[in-house]
């Protein structure tokens, strides 16, 4: 609010280009300690000129203009930090293939780990067309050797079951109201700052969640037909086992790397933490956490970030 | 939906919504859903506000919400569109009522979702992909484009498929076999591609479906993505034209026999025009516009069989040699 060019502030060199947990974090502290306009702070792109911002930015300027009435041409956007990508995923080797044989994880669902904590420029693209494509080589050569693989029935029949019980609900919670119950209790205590006390608070909600879910979601449509009513109840499904994986390794990594940010254990810890977490589902409960697969430094040594 | 600290202008807004599952429904009905929402709240948000609260059978695709998927093409009061682009207040009567139907030209499935599957196959009848003049083995590192050969490709490479032109085609509700604005316009972008080495193999796969019933009408114009499908179209039937491909059929004949009268002449000669296009030793095909001439010639809009060239005709003719336009 002050027409401030912050980001100096906090990335001396870099500015606005540096990496996006600084800048993300940068944001927040502005609108936290009250410089904020409306709850966001200002991107302004006017200096580009309207050729450029026409030439180059075109889909942003009609996405902006959309959602805010502004052109980005005329009036600087008013923005806020979002969630954009989701760091960590589904254990995979070099090859997307995943501690189940024949089940293979590439892309921003899988974890390899190449990026570890943090959501840099280019990312999703080095994810998914190296090892998209090395995954599906892979699973070729895999193929080849396994033949022909037929599901078990029992399996089947438990999945048939389990959906035709959902179905048959008469009543209940829907899906949408315990996803936003999820989103309130991730976006108030697993945001951009965290600190022990709101991470508790995560978990306890999502375990209570995981519970409401299990013992009393109600999917209203019934029908055979596209029913997104059902899929959406599949995704929320995910949706809290995912959060819930990350708050407890959230509340139990007792320090600040990439885009975790703990108040109460500001700094890194290469000490005692640079390992993976690798979280284990449990039936009604928090997530068992496993330390046994430590990173691993090969060329590039851990140094201290600065922008 | 929380706004921060600004005055939000609340309705009391009625979605008026098409219901139909083709595996129990023979004809479908209309339920009106009352949502007290922001009056700026995009059609789609309004939609799953209401499966969410009110009725969780209501189905429609959606993904991204920011008009870069293409998903949630829907009929808005009669306009098809991406929902996650309208906001209510820009498409509600009086009443504060919002029709919802699926997209025409295609089959409803169930409520706004449609079989899709006719039109990812005139895609797939493209080729949509590139198909290179030489082997990768002929570059030692990748193969180079410059920014200005590539530049007029960026417009219909923004199209996300959300099929809305297909829907507004006037000439795809009458003939679905027309190949339609979205594919002829993707066409466009492998026939204009330097590196593509069948571009006219492209254009007769083009022809053939029937890429000369465009009629030009810029239906498709509502384009959510500014990818001017018709301007392509218009480009493909100039390539057509200059690569010589399928010049026996109507489509090519009636648009150089538009031109040569007009050089002849200086004018439009409508009975030369029928000939040129029809074929002047098409017995049979002139024999079926036969009566369509009669009732021009009854309205006094059939010119003189021979006509003759307008005082000023060389002024005319020097115009159409100076654009380089082909003649017949």
């Amino acid at each position: 609010s002050l027409g401030e060019r912050f980001m100096f502030k906090y990335a001396p060199n870099k500015g606005e280009l540096a990496s996006r947990d600084v800048v993300s974090r940068a944001e927040w502290t502005e609108i936290l300690e009250g410089r904020g306009v409306d709850g966001c702070v200002l991107l302004d792109m006017r200096h580009l000129g309207r050729e450029k911002i026409l030439e180059r930015l075109p889909q942003i300027r009609e996405l902006a203009l959309d959602a805010t009435g502004k052109d980005a041409i005329d009036e600087p956007i008013p923005i806020l930090p979002g969630a954009h990508y989701t760091m960590g995923g589904i254990e995979a080797d070099l090859n997307g293939a995943t501690r189940i044989p024949g089940v293979y994880a590439a892309g921003e669902c899988a974890c390899i780990s190449v990026h570890g904590a943090n959501r840099l420029g280019g990312n999703s693209l080095l994810d998914t067309i190296v090892f998209g494509a090395r995954s599906a080589a892979h699973a070729v050569e895999y193929i080849k050797t396994v033949g022909e693989v037929k599901p078990s029935e029992r399996t089947l029949q438990h999945e048939r079951d389990r959906v035709a019980d959902l179905l048959s609900r008469t009543g209940g919670t829907r899906a949408p109201k315990i996803r936003q119950k999820m989103n309130e209790t991730m976006s108030a205590n697993t945001f951009i700052f965290r600190n022990e006390a709101q991470l508790e608070t995560a978990v306890k909600d999502l375990v209570a969640i995981r519970n409401e879910f299990d013992q009393g979601v109600y999917v209203m449509d019934k029908s055979k037909t596209f029913n997104t009513d059902l899929v959406s109840a599949f995704e929320t499904d995910f949706l809290i086992d995912v959060s819930l994986a990350l708050a407890t390794g959230a509340l139990h990594r007792k320090e600040s790397r990439g885009a975790q940010a703990r108040t109460d254990f500001p700094d890194r810890d290469d000490e005692n933490w640079m390992v993976h977490t690798l979280a284990f589902r449990q039936d009604g409960a928090a997530p068992k956490l496993d330390y046994s697969r430590k990173a691993k430094i090969t060329k590039w040594q851990p140094e201290v970030r600065s922008y | 939906m929380a706004a921060r600290g600004k005055v939000v202008l609340m309705a009391k807004i009625t979605l008026d919504i098409f219901r139909f599952d083709e595996a129990v429904d023979t004809v479908p009905h209309r339920d009106k859903v009352v949502v007290d929402i922001p009056e700026t709240t995009t059609v789609l948000d309004a939609l799953e506000y209401a499966k969410a609260e009110v009725d969780g059978s209501i189905s429609f695709r959606r993904s991204c919400r920011s008009a870069i998927c293409g998903s949630c093409s829907m009929n808005v009061n009669g306009v098809t569109g991406l929902a996650c682009k309208t906001p209510c207040n820009t498409v509600m009567d009086d009443t504060g009522t919002v029709k919802i139907d699926p997209m025409p030209n295609f089959q409803p499935m169930k409520d706004m979702v449609v079989h899709m599957d006719p039109f990812w196959d005139k895609y797939t009848r493209l080729k949509p992909y590139l198909q290179p003049k030489d082997a990768d083995s002929s570059h030692a590192t990748e193969r180079r484009v410059s920014p200005d050969d590539m530049h007029k490709l960026v417009a219909v490479a923004n199209c996300i498929m959300c099929a809305t032109c297909y829907a507004l085609c006037p000439v795809v509700s009458v003939d679905p076999a027309f190949a339609g604005p979205a594919a002829i316009a993707y066409a466009y972008r492998f026939i204009e591609d330097v590196r593509d080495g069948e571009r006219k193999e492209r254009i007769a796969q083009i022809s053939e479906d029937y890429l000369w019933l465009c009629a030009h009408c810029y239906a498709c114009s509502y384009c959510p993505k500014h990818v001017d499908p018709n301007d392509r179209i218009i480009d493909v039937k100039r390539a057509a034209i200059s690569e010589r491909v399928m010049m026996n059929e109507r489509g090519p004949r009636h648009a150089l026999t538009v031109v040569k009268t007009i050089k002849q002449t200086g004018m439009l000669a409508e009975t030369e025009l029928i000939q040129g296009t029809v074929g002047k030793f098409n017995i049979i095909g002139l024999l079926k516009v036969a009566p369509l001439g009669l009732r021009m010639a009854s309205k006094g809009k059939l010119p003189p069989i021979f006509m003759k060239p307008i005082p000023k005709v060389d002024e005319v003719r020097t115009i159409i040699d100076s654009l380089e336009v082909p003649v017949a």
